[in-house]
């Protein structure tokens, strides 16, 4: 998949804009998902040399919170709530659609790296049900025949 | 202060740990997940004693409750009993092959739990003494992965750890023994990583590896005694004989 090289100066730049308390990982860790959809390796490493802690403990939190990803996720997260009210209105069949449609289960990354699925626990908007969220935008009340042109919307809007 | 542990009185300080005190008085509370090195974690559950304070009973992990009245303390009263029992059955559903799990089981009368399905094979009980012994011994090669059912105890990334000096203290202090540590010859193997071990000068025996003493040397600032533990001490035992005669 097409993924911007890794700079070690851009990791080094972003490791030095915090202060060198290890109580600032999370956040680094954090930003770095933000970057590079994910938490790569080189960034645990040279986290662990800046804080002078073993690189385990840093793995042990970037496994330990579900926000971080070790692996790249796609371009687009496709989170699908799995809250009871979301539950109830069929999210099951749902993700099973988009699985369908995308070829990917949950927590998996499309072949060309453009989508990635999500379970996800209640997003607090419950009358909406079932809901999905691409790219922090909200689809309420999807239905299966839907996610086709919304998937392709957001692969023409990439395209652009 | 002096606190009752299940009739003998205990002398004791302000917020010293129950099952500390109860170590030093000889009385003994059953843990896995408690090693004297180590401070208490409180997470196999298996220390729990029943405390009265005022005549209110309650029941805590002896490992990490700290003593901050006086007290009577209760290591086997029936709910004690009870409720040992049943995380010791819950273990063995989870770490079914342990030996020493098996034998807490049926030292405290814990029952087969039909509801639950054993964990083919499975030693570890994910307390995570391992991890916290090897990060305090100042290698952190290991540590605790991911969480919920998938918690697992892993070097980073599942490789052979760079960070690993194979002293193998995880596999000596882990509770269940589900820390397999191969040794062949002058060879051991841990963690996928293979080591050389070195001799004992004197008597001959393979004790520790070449990374263990380099890391020794480099912490003391001199080079490390290149004797195994058993000669090590008949060398400091002879030393004293020596010095302070027979």
């Amino acid at each position: 998949m097409a993924l911007e090289a890794i700079s070690k100066q851009e990791i080094k730049s972003l490791i030095e804009s915090y202060e060198n308390d290890r109580r600032h990982a999370l956040r680094i860790m954090q930003d770095m998902q933000r970057i590079y959809n994910y938490v790569p390796r080189e960034g645990l490493e040279a986290l662990a040399e800046r804080f002078s802690c073993p690189v385990s403990s840093l793995y042990s939190l970037a496994t330990f919170y579900r926000a971080l990803s070790l692996k790249p996720k796609g371009k687009n997260v496709i989170k699908v709530c799995d809250g009871t009210a979301c539950h109830i209105r069929g999210s099951a069949n749902l993700i099973g659609s988009i699985g369908r449609e995308l070829d990917i289960a949950p927590g998996e990354t499309t072949e060309d790296g453009m989508f990635s699925l999500e379970l996800v626990n209640c997003l607090g908007s419950c009358a909406l049900a079932p809901v999905m969220v691409v790219n922090e935008k909200y689809y309420s009340k999807v239905s299966m025949g839907q996610l086709a042109g919304i998937f392709n919307k957001i692969r023409e809007g990439e395209d652009q | 202060m002096v606190i009752t542990i299940d009739g003998i009185e205990c002398e004791c300080e302000y917020g010293e740990f129950l099952r500390d005190i109860a170590t030093r008085c000889e009385i003994e509370i059953p843990a896995l997940c408690n090693h004297g090195g180590l401070p208490g974690q409180g997470c196999c559950r298996v220390c729990i004693v029943e405390v009265e304070i005022k005549g209110w009973k309650t029941v805590v992990a002896s490992c990490i409750y700290p003593v901050e009245q006086e007290c009577i303390v209760y290591t086997n009263s029936d709910k004690i009993k009870r409720q040992r029992a049943m995380v010791l059955s819950l273990m063995r559903a989870r770490a079914p092959a342990s030996k020493e799990i098996e034998l807490l089981c049926s030292k405290f009368g814990a029952s087969r739990n039909e509801r639950f399905i054993e964990q083919e094979g499975e030693k570890c009980i994910l307390c995570g003494l391992c991890a916290k012994t090897c990060e305090s011994i100042g290698s952190g090669a290991i540590s605790t992965i991911n969480r919920g059912i998938n918690k697992d105890v892993s070097t980073p990334y599942d490789e052979p750890s760079e960070a690993c000096l194979g002293c193998g203290a995880c596999s000596e202090i882990c509770p269940t023994s589900a820390i397999e540590m191969e040794e062949q010859g002058s060879l051991r193997k841990i963690w996928g990583k293979a080591f050389d071990l070195v001799s004992c000068e004197v008597c001959g025996k393979p004790y520790a590896t070449t990374q263990e003493l380099d890391r020794n040397a480099k912490v003391l600032g001199e080079p490390a005694s290149r004797l195994c533990d058993v000669c090590r001490r008949k060398a400091i035992a002879d030393v004293l004989a020596k010095t302070f005669g027979s």
